[in-house]
């Protein structure tokens, strides 16, 4: 197949997709949601109503690098973070929560999360290992896919966001 | 039945071990492994009669951890639990010889559906 490129066309790596023209925030509550009952409890719900974030907050995300390559970050307070461990831990979870706990256990609930935002996207993709800590920067501002949640009356966020800086605007 | 559980995340084996129990496989033994290379190890040293395991984990992944055990003649039944659940991993899996895949996040459900006739 020939084609002239005739300079109106897009070339081939102005076809990266942002994250808003394969998701929308709907598609990442449903698997926020699915995730929360699985893990935290059939009775816990994320409530789509924004909240105050406090000044200490913690992140925990996973990488997805394939056609469409960023991070999946969840970020809550760190008092929130902590309760989420707890409520993953039931019964084993130990009077005082050391932060391995919290990295395990919130950690855990980005991995799913983003295991399922993966599935959802083109492929094939990789997907890293869970890391918690502060969240990755935003590289692009059109490139991000945004929830704000409550759990517990509490503020939650799960951002999918790209990785990669805006492709240079051509003329 | 022995069953040897492989996840990186201690909570997660906790969450396995508790989906099992509600799901009514509560009358078995319980081994751990940290990763695949441990995971490869203890079906040497404990024998398990089945395998729940995670895909993405350091050192050794699941999927590697099941090539290795294929490759050395064990045919011991193998399943993946994972945030793996796209329809190509689950290609991976089937033909890397696993015998189901049960995606995170999952339910005592799901767990049903895929060890009823695996468990005994």
């Amino acid at each position: 197949m020939s084609t002239t490129d005739t300079g109106q066309r897009r070339r081939g790596s102005d076809s990266r997709p942002v994250i808003t023209d394969l998701m929308d925030e709907d598609t990442i509550l449903a698997v926020a949601g699915d995730a929360w009952i699985s893990l935290v409890g059939e009775d816990e719900v994320l409530v789509p109503i924004p909240g105050e974030m406090p000044g200490d907050v913690l992140s925990s995300w996973v990488d997805v690098v394939g056609p469409w390559t960023g991070s999946v970050v969840l970020t809550t307070g760190r008092a929130t973070a902590e309760a989420l461990s707890r409520a993953l831990l039931r019964e084993s979870a130990p009077e005082v929560l050391d932060d391995e706990d919290v990295e395990d256990a919130f950690g855990e609930i980005a991995n799913v999360v983003g295991g399922s935002i993966k599935a959802a996207l083109p492929g094939p993709s990789g997907l890293s290992l869970p890391q918690v800590g502060h969240s990755p920067l935003v590289r692009n501002p059109a490139d991000v896919c945004r929830v704000e949640v409550l759990w517990r009356g509490e503020p939650l966020t799960i951002s999918v966001q790209g990785a990669l800086p805006p492709l240079p605007v051509t003329h | 039945m022995k069953i040897l559980i492989a996840d990186d995340s201690r909570v997660m084996r906790q969450i396995v071990i508790r989906t099992l129990r509600q799901a009514g496989y509560d009358d078995h033994d319980i081994v751990e492994a940290e990763d695949g290379a441990e995971a490869l190890a203890k079906v040497g040293s404990e024998s398990p009669d089945l395998i729940l395991s995670d895909w993405n984990m350091p050192n050794m992944t699941g999927i590697e951890c099941l090539e290795a055990l294929r490759a050395q003649g064990s045919s011991v039944p193998f399943g993946f639990v994972t945030s793996e659940g796209s329809a190509e991993m689950r290609e991976k899996a089937a033909n890397a010889g696993a015998l189901f895949l049960i995606a995170k996040p999952f339910t005592e459900d799901t767990f049903k559906e895929h060890l009823d006739g695996v468990i005994a």
